[in-house]
């Protein structure tokens, strides 16, 4: 498709000098001694973002000759707009990436930058962080993303809500229903669901994919290269959380709430529970100081799956292929992840973070602090389904999922739609 | 005949004062709601704010809605400025110039009035960066130009036409050159509809969103459409901090459409646009 | 007149806009084309060709055949509402009785339209939200809380709540090219057609309609095109859900390019679109024309 650029460009600087445009591009840096990388987070919202304003501030003055150029797009949509930009001419030298196969597919693409050297030149380094929050950006062995936070999902529970009706905390699945029915006969609303955007119930559907169907068939399902998706546990999955729908354990019309409107709801009082991130938890203590407690999926007996592992993954950055300056790159990632920010993470925003010991009693929310040694304890982690599998596998179960809680299609029609998608992504990989 | 000519009225008055209600009140619960807490929003959501928060304006602004607003402010005045040039003379040339081809070149300009401008979103996309302006203002003027500039060019050529060319003629014989006449017989003549056709310009590029969307990367670059969505993942904790957003970016255009609508329906009105 | 049949200076004046719109308005559906015979991704430029194959899965794409559906239903809806029911409002706005009052009220009527969609979206969200929602709170209001429903949640009625609410929002804008072209037809007509005794109903029909049938055509056009490129309305409110349910053109395009990775299978539905809205507006003039020469 070469030629026919150079015939665009060609056709085109032509009519710059008619409309008389001026290419201004802001974001080159013009000075020769001062080097500029460009930084994309995920994390605008103004509880945040001084974080990192910050960071990057103590990293300038520390080096004043390298240039930190923030930006930053919310959660949702990263998605799409992480492809536009890798896209775009001005790629950013680090960018955000989820784990798992959401990074993958940037390596895949020649997109991402090979760090297992930078790695190995400073064991230091490497062995600051909880293994387990690297090993979700491994591909062949390589390394290729740096993790800034923990991350996991758990069941949050009003304590108010449960002595009123004197419940423990679940560790079975079987217990968890007598909970739900329980909370329901009493008429409370058991479980509070956002799912207009459908990754709230999807980050379900981790965790019991993970704890139904058996660990081999699961790796091999979500490698683009071998999926099938035949085993029966995925079915079996969509089943368990059709169940929990079937029996109005949800409030009504899931599909209608944003998560972010039903979390609201839930710490204004409606709701008994509500399935949350380990980064939500300094919000809930902000709103209900106290009163509230968690828990994590409770474990599945007939599930053949690891029942040991949490659902999460960490939150981390790549660092483009393209980029100029890979050792200033590596050099602010070294700051973003040092002992000194990382303590700063869980101090000021109170995540969970990956270096070994940052986050403790002393530095965060007992809850956080806690929920973190959950994560170490665990023998794994489930990742995120929608970052984990191909996007198009994702986008079909992202897609059909709203149609499973409101019963118009069932679990075995959406697997065999899975399973021909999957397919297809199979050919396309081989190919 | 009278008693039915005032059911006849009364009937379409409450038809309307009901539309208008439809109309009017959910704007109103918007910036009403925009001075609430979150749980007072969620609690109390059809009630008036017992103690406004006037601040959920103040913080709407800062976190972003004033940067969006500047953003707009700038891309459209830019472009309308460029559509009113451009337009005006090649309505201009188009309605005055008798010359072999002036009809291909009317045919092709017109039939981009056809043209959806999601067709072209993949390859302006990819233009765009090898241009090398992709994720800057001029990413977004120039499409907006060219897309808007086909409707103006025919709204302007008819009512041009309509102008009588007596006055022309005699400047010309004066020793005025095209330029002057356009200058000072064509553009002062036509400012009805040259304002009619700016003021319809003006909202489809402060309102447009799939170009905004994909052509700007930059937070600090982006107007008010694309900014509002990102604002509502951004301040997913403040409902009323949210709406507060939307009603400031709601208000500008409604006083922009009130101050000119008689101008703007006088333009249409009196052209040639044939009705 | 020498001095305007001079080409060169001509193509001064005519240039400048002529060649920005064949640069960003048709070169791209060119290069569109172009794009749609090669597989390649947003950050994997360099692409193979494939030929039609995505044409190909374009026709064998359940979720195309759901777009156009939604896509026609758009057009059926909009044309009923927004060009039937903005004539006849349009009218009424004329009428002796209520004219003093037509500037407060097509005022009124135009104000959704200059509002950016991602106001209206996020509000009609709010305003269809099934806990807190106005719409099912007037229901309530009314008696009638058996409708009261989950509007945006249910594949059932998705599609109708946004095709609701861009009827809301663009009714005026039809209503006020119509009161434009109202104004034009000389007020001779609608005397004669007093004395002759005839009604209003007689004079809408025999007059108001034939003497303002270009822009209702220009109307019609507008509204018809615009349901097929409707884009934005959707991606706020719904981005295609729930399932499938709300998808259009539009978003599947969207969604092939920005999640998918597929931009040569967005170029495909792109050109879709453009022979699609090219197809409509052929058609409509066609019919335009031969109405005329009755």
């Amino acid at each position: 498709m070469k030629s026919t650029r150079i015939l665009l460009l060609a056709c085109l600087s032509l009519l710059l000098v008619v409309a008389g445009c001026s290419n201004t591009s802001g974001s080159k840096a013009t000075e020769s001694d001062s080097i500029e990388i460009k930084f994309l987070h995920k994390w605008p919202q103004p509880e945040f973002s001084p974080y990192f304003d910050e960071i990057v501030k103590e990293f300038e003055d520390q080096n004043p000759t390298i240039k930190v150029k923030m930006e930053a797009v919310a959660d949702e949509p990263m998605k799409d707009k992480l492809r536009v930009i890798m896209g775009g001419g001005d790629v950013p030298d680090i960018a955000f990436s989820w784990s798992g196969e959401f990074a993958r597919m940037f390596v895949r693409s020649g997109a991402a930058l090979d760090l297992t050297k930078y790695l190995e030149e400073d064991p230091e380094w490497k062995d600051s962080f909880i293994q387990a929050s690297l090993q979700p950006f491994e591909s062949d062995g390589k390394n290729y993303g740096i993790p800034l936070r923990f991350n996991g999902k758990f069941f949050v529970y009003s304590k108010e809500v449960f002595d009123r009706y004197n419940l423990a905390e679940p560790t079975t699945w079987d217990e968890f229903l007598v909970v739900l029915e329980t909370l329901k006969t009493g008429g409370e609303v058991p479980i509070m669901l956002g799912n207009a955007s459908p990754w709230a119930s999807i980050h379900y559907l981790t965790g019991l994919n993970q704890k139904i169907v058996e660990d081999e068939v699961l790796r091999k399902d979500y490698n683009p290269k071998s999926g099938e998706f035949t085993d029966s546990g995925y079915i079996k999955a969509l089943e368990y959380l059709k169940e929990l729908a079937d029996n109005q354990y949800f409030n009504k019309n899931v599909n209608s709430s944003s998560h972010d409107m039903a979390s609201q709801q839930f710490l204004v009082g409606t709701g008994a529970m509500m399935y949350f991130e380990l980064e939500e938890f300094p919000m809930i203590e902000e709103n209900i100081p106290g009163n509230w407690g968690f828990f994590k999926m409770p474990d599945i007996k007939e599930g053949k799956g690891n029942q040991n592992y949490i659902t999460g993954a960490p939150d981390g950055f790549i660092v483009s292929s393209k980029t100029k300056h890979p050792e200033e790159a590596i050099k602010f990632l070294k700051f973003l992840t040092s002992k000194e920010s990382a303590e700063k993470l869980s101090e000021q925003l109170g995540w969970p973070s990956p270096i070994i010991g940052a986050t403790n009693k002393d530095t965060a929310l007992e809850e956080v602090a806690n929920g973190v040694e959950t994560l170490k304890d665990a023998e794994g982690m489930a990742e995120w389904l929608d970052t984990d599998v191909h996007a198009k596998i994702a986008d079909v179960y992202l897609s059909n999922i709203q149609l499973l809680l409101d019963g118009t299609k069932s679990p075995e029609e959406i697997m065999k739609e899975v399973q021909a998608v999957a397919k297809e992504v199979q050919s396309e990989a081989k190919s | 005949m009278r008693i039915t000519e005032n059911i006849f009225r009364i009937f379409v008055l409450i038809w309307f004062i009901a539309y208008s209600i439809a109309i009017i009140y959910p704007l109103i619960w918007l910036a009403m709601n925009g001075l609430k807490s979150n749980s007072e929003f969620f609690l109390n959501t059809w009630s008036f704010p017992k103690e406004p928060i006037w601040g959920n304006y103040v913080d709407a602004w800062n976190a972003g809605v004033g940067k969006f607003f500047f953003n707009s402010l700038f891309v459209t005045a830019v472009s309308i400025t460029i559509i009113v040039l451009l337009g005006s003379m090649a309505a201009y040339g188009l309605s005055r110039f008798k010359f072999k081809g002036v009809n291909v070149f009317l045919v092709i300009i017109l039939s981009g009035l056809m043209l959806a401008p999601q067709v072209s979103l993949i390859s302006l996309y990819k233009m765009l960066q090898i241009m090398g302006i992709y994720n800057t203002y001029w990413a977004l003027i120039l499409p907006y130009v060219a897309f808007q500039l086909p409707f103006a060019i025919f709204l302007m050529r008819s009512y041009f036409l309509a102008i009588p060319k007596e006055l022309e003629e005699s400047a010309i014989i004066d020793g005025c050159n095209t330029w002057k006449v356009y200058l000072h017989i064509i553009l002062p003549m036509g400012k009805p509809i040259i304002i009619a056709a700016a003021l319809l310009a003006t909202m489809n590029v402060w309102n447009e969103f799939a170009f905004a969307l994909v052509f700007i990367e930059d937070s600090a670059l982006r107007t008010i459409p694309v900014g509002l969505m990102n604002l509502r993942s951004q301040l997913n904790t403040n409902f009323g901090v949210q709406l507060a957003g939307l009603a400031i970016s709601a208000v500008p255009m409604i006083v922009v459409f009130i101050v000119f609508q008689r101008s703007f329906v006088r333009g249409l009105s009196e052209g040639g646009v044939k009705g | 007149m020498k001095s305007f049949q001079n080409t060169k200076s001509a193509l001064f004046y005519i240039l400048p806009a002529f060649l920005l719109i064949l640069t960003f308005v048709f070169i791209p559906i060119i290069f569109n084309l172009y794009y749609s015979f090669y597989s390649w991704s947003a950050f994997n430029m360099d692409g193979v060709f494939v030929g039609l194959k995505y044409y190909i899965k374009l026709f064998k794409d359940p979720v195309f055949y759901i777009a156009l559906k939604n896509n026609s239903l758009f057009a059926i809806i909009s044309i009923l509402v927004q060009v039937g029911g903005g004539l006849v409002i349009a009218a009424v706005l004329e009428d002796k009785v209520i004219r003093r009052w037509q500037p407060v009220f097509r005022t009124i009527f135009f104000i959704p339209s200059v509002i950016s969609i991602a106001v209206v979206g996020l509000l009609w969200q709010l305003l269809y939200n099934p806990d807190i929602g106005l719409i099912n709170e007037a229901l309530r209001a009314l008696g009638q809380s058996e409708l009261a429903h989950a509007w945006l949640g249910d594949s059932k009625t998705a599609i109708y709540a946004i095709v609701a609410m861009s009827q809301w929002q663009y009714t005026g804008y039809i209503v006020m090219l119509f009161l434009i072209a109202m104004h034009k037809v000389p007020g001779e007509f609608y005397e004669a057609a007093t004395i002759d005794g005839a009604n209003r109903i007689q004079t809408f029909f025999h007059i108001t309609i034939p003497q303002i049938r270009e822009m209702i055509l220009v109307g019609s056009m507008i509204t018809v095109i615009g349901a097929f490129k409707v884009f934005d309305e959707v991606y706020i409110m719904t981005f295609g859900g729930p399932g499938r349910s709300t998808e259009v053109l539009g978003t599947m395009l969207y969604r092939a390019a920005f999640r998918n990775d597929e931009m040569g299978y967005a170029s495909a539905i792109a050109t879709a679109i453009f022979l699609i809205t090219l197809g409509l507006s052929l058609l409509q003039m066609r019919l335009a024309k031969s109405g005329k020469e009755d």
